[in-house]
């Protein structure tokens, strides 16, 4: 094999991906602006409707008749506006308020405090749950002042209390969860980010009649393949890097949203684990490439080879999503199956436990695919019944 | 130059089971000669062409093109050859200066002689104004300059054309014509495949006419006339197939 007529092939096939709109929305455009475009309407959306329930969420109903001393004060001085109703009830209905709360007596008489909620708006939620707290607060004023009266300690109401104390380093379920799903869109961007590529440098050349002078040209089939998939593995790798890039400025620069970042605990991109995700999907690329031009070869039209592919990115979602899952850590086993692996070593650099050994399995088993996916290849651009379909 | 010994090309298809592409065909070609390949379409003049560019593998004979077996050496027959089809093949993302480079490199031309030689082939072809415009911007007669410039760029022996004026219009098919000339001038062996008569009797040192994959008849044109008795190409063609003139039929 002539290394130059590899490395020929590969400027040559770079060069006209970089020339078309195309792969360059699928290889650049989509990683680097739809993340923190998508993380940051995510965002907008969530906090402007968090914001309309908090203020919707003030405005309650109470009943117009007092049917318990010292109820609308407690609802008063948790922040409530009280809105004295005939049928509390239907006032929710209606939406003219977000909640009610109204005192009745049970078939024993018992006091009962009724909470009216329309589930299916956020703002109900959120005031019923600050009713709640706040009659809480009252009950618990209630009692102590009984207590107080009887001569009987407040201690009696606390025997005892629930301290949990999490053993794991600080941040590091959020990490691994992080870490998986960083993997999983990672993963799911190379493989689409290959996947034009793949199909134009295999079916597209067909579709443009440009295999043919290539193959009569002095370049030996092994030669094309190798060219063809170290520029696919190219774009798959800027594909994903750019992504791992990318999510890494959504986090640094506060557009995933404060709750977010609080539930991250502190985790963040540091560059060396930007480094080390860069290195570790390298392999992923490889294997996404050599299989989809192996089995873009097959196609002799652009959308021919497109509906081959589609199926493939469907079936790589199986071992990243499970990959992503919390509690799924890789065996000796797994850590042979594609993808999966990869989705793996991604959650350990993040929770900050991967080993040598994780990475060297990773690119051994993924070299190992990528090498047979060549093979494959090179025999299928032998194929004459496969390179002259009509 | 070109040695063709029996040649044969069988197809599995599905619907037709097995198809005789090409059978026992046996030429020679020499250097200084155009060599034309006549034949209807689905005859085997492409499966020839192919099969002497190495794009395809022979299943019964073999072919020498200059000194390289096709099947030995299929490599050393790629670097021999210049190979250009009637749709041109070229890359409509690149210019037709990197599409130069891209074949010459191919062709392990060192890079200071490419660049020497693709210089003199823009001057020879006048390429100059587009050499460095995108090829999908070219119109069909400029494109039809780029693939004939990329099939020289290396400067092969042989060229093997495979209905090289396809589609073109008269004065972009006269370029095809006098890159042919020139070529025979330079002393390149050359095939090529045609359904112009017209350009094949213009062109053609001798001729081959290949029906159902066979040879039927090879020679000059005066040979070809003193074994069918007929004159003009046209007619000498369709005496071959078996096919009446339509003139003759209708006045019949």
């Amino acid at each position: 094999m002539n290394p130059r007529a590899v490395f020929t092939i590969y400027q040559k096939e770079l060069l006209e991906l970089v020339r078309d709109r195309r792969t360059l929305i699928s290889m650049v455009l989509v990683p680097i602006i739809a993340i923190p475009a998508l993380f940051g309407v995510m965002h907008y959306f969530m906090a402007s409707s968090q914001k309309q329930a908090e203020r919707e969420a003030v405005s309650i109903g109470v009943p117009r008749q007092p049917a318990m001393p010292g109820f609308e004060q407690a609802l008063q001085d948790a922040g409530f506006q009280l809105s004295p109703s005939d049928n509390p009830r239907a006032a929710v209905e209606q939406r003219q308020v977000a909640a009610a709360a109204e005192p009745a007596r049970d078939a024993a008489g018992n006091l009962v405090v009724r909470l009216y909620i329309d589930d299916a708006r956020e703002a109900s939620e959120a005031a019923a749950s600050k009713i709640r707290a706040a009659l809480d607060t009252f009950k618990d004023r209630q009692v102590r002042q009984a207590l107080a009266g009887s001569g009987v300690s407040e201690k009696v109401l606390t025997p005892f209390t629930v301290d949990k104390v999490d053993v794991a380093p600080k941040g590091k379920k959020a990490k691994k969860m992080l870490g998986g799903m960083i993997g999983y869109m990672v993963i799911l961007m190379i493989f689409s980010g290959c996947m034009y590529p793949a199909v134009d440098m295999t079916a597209g050349e067909k579709e443009r009649r440009t295999l043919e002078i290539l193959l009569s040209s002095s370049a030996g089939r092994d030669e094309i393949v190798l060219g063809k998939i170290l520029a696919a593995s190219t774009a798959a790798f800027i594909t994903g890097g750019l992504n791992i890039l990318s999510l890494a400025f959504s986090f640094q620069f506060g557009l995933v949203g404060d709750d977010f970042r609080e539930f991250l605990d502190g985790a963040q991109l540091h560059p060396l684990a930007i480094a080390l995700l860069l290195v570790a999907v390298i392999p992923t690329a490889v294997t996404a490439a050599s299989v989809m031009i192996t089995i873009s070869s097959f196609a002799k039209s652009f959308k021919e080879g497109q509906s081959y592919l589609s199926p493939l990115i469907m079936l790589v979602i199986f071992p990243a999503v499970i990959g992503m899952l919390p509690g799924m850590d890789a065996n000796p086993r797994l850590a042979l199956l594609p993808v999966f692996n990869v989705s793996q070593l991604i959650k350990s650099i993040f929770a900050g436990d991967y080993t040598a050994s994780a990475f060297i399995v990773s690119f051994g088993s993924n070299f190992v695919y990528a090498a047979v996916a060549f093979v494959i290849a090179v025999r299928i651009f032998k194929r004459e019944d496969v390179l002259f379909r009509t | 130059m070109i040695q063709a010994d029996n040649l044969t090309k069988t197809f599995q298809d599905k619907k037709r089971g097995q198809v005789r592409a090409l059978d026992g065909v046996s030429v020679q070609v020499n250097p200084h000669e155009i060599f034309g390949i006549l034949g209807p379409n689905g005859a085997g003049k492409t499966t020839m062409l192919r099969l002497l560019a190495t794009v395809l593998t022979p299943t019964g004979g073999t072919a020498r093109v200059n000194g390289h077996d096709i099947v030995r050496d299929p490599a050393g027959v790629r670097a021999s050859i210049g190979f250009l089809s009637g749709d041109m093949g070229l890359y409509g993302r690149l210019t037709p200066r990197e599409i130069l480079r891209f074949f010459g490199r191919l062709g392990a031309m060192e890079n200071g002689a490419l660049e020497r030689r693709i210089a003199e082939v823009v001057l020879l072809l006048d390429l100059k104004s587009y050499a460095d415009t995108r090829t999908d911007k070219l119109s069909t007669g400029m494109r039809q300059r780029v693939a004939i410039a990329r099939s020289i760029v290396h400067d092969p022996p042989v060229l093997i054309l495979d209905e090289p004026s396809y589609g073109l219009d008269v004065p972009s098919a006269r370029l095809i014509e006098r890159f042919i000339l020139d070529a025979r001038a330079q002393g390149k062996c050359i095939v090529f495949s045609t359904h112009v008569m017209e350009e094949a009797e213009y062109l053609c040192d001798r001729i081959a006419v290949v029906h159902e994959g066979r040879l039927r008849i090879i020679g000059t044109m005066e040979e070809l006339r003193a074994v069918t008795g007929k004159s003009r190409l046209r007619e000498i063609f369709l005496e071959l197939l078996g096919i009446p003139d339509a003139r003759m039929e209708a006045r019949a």
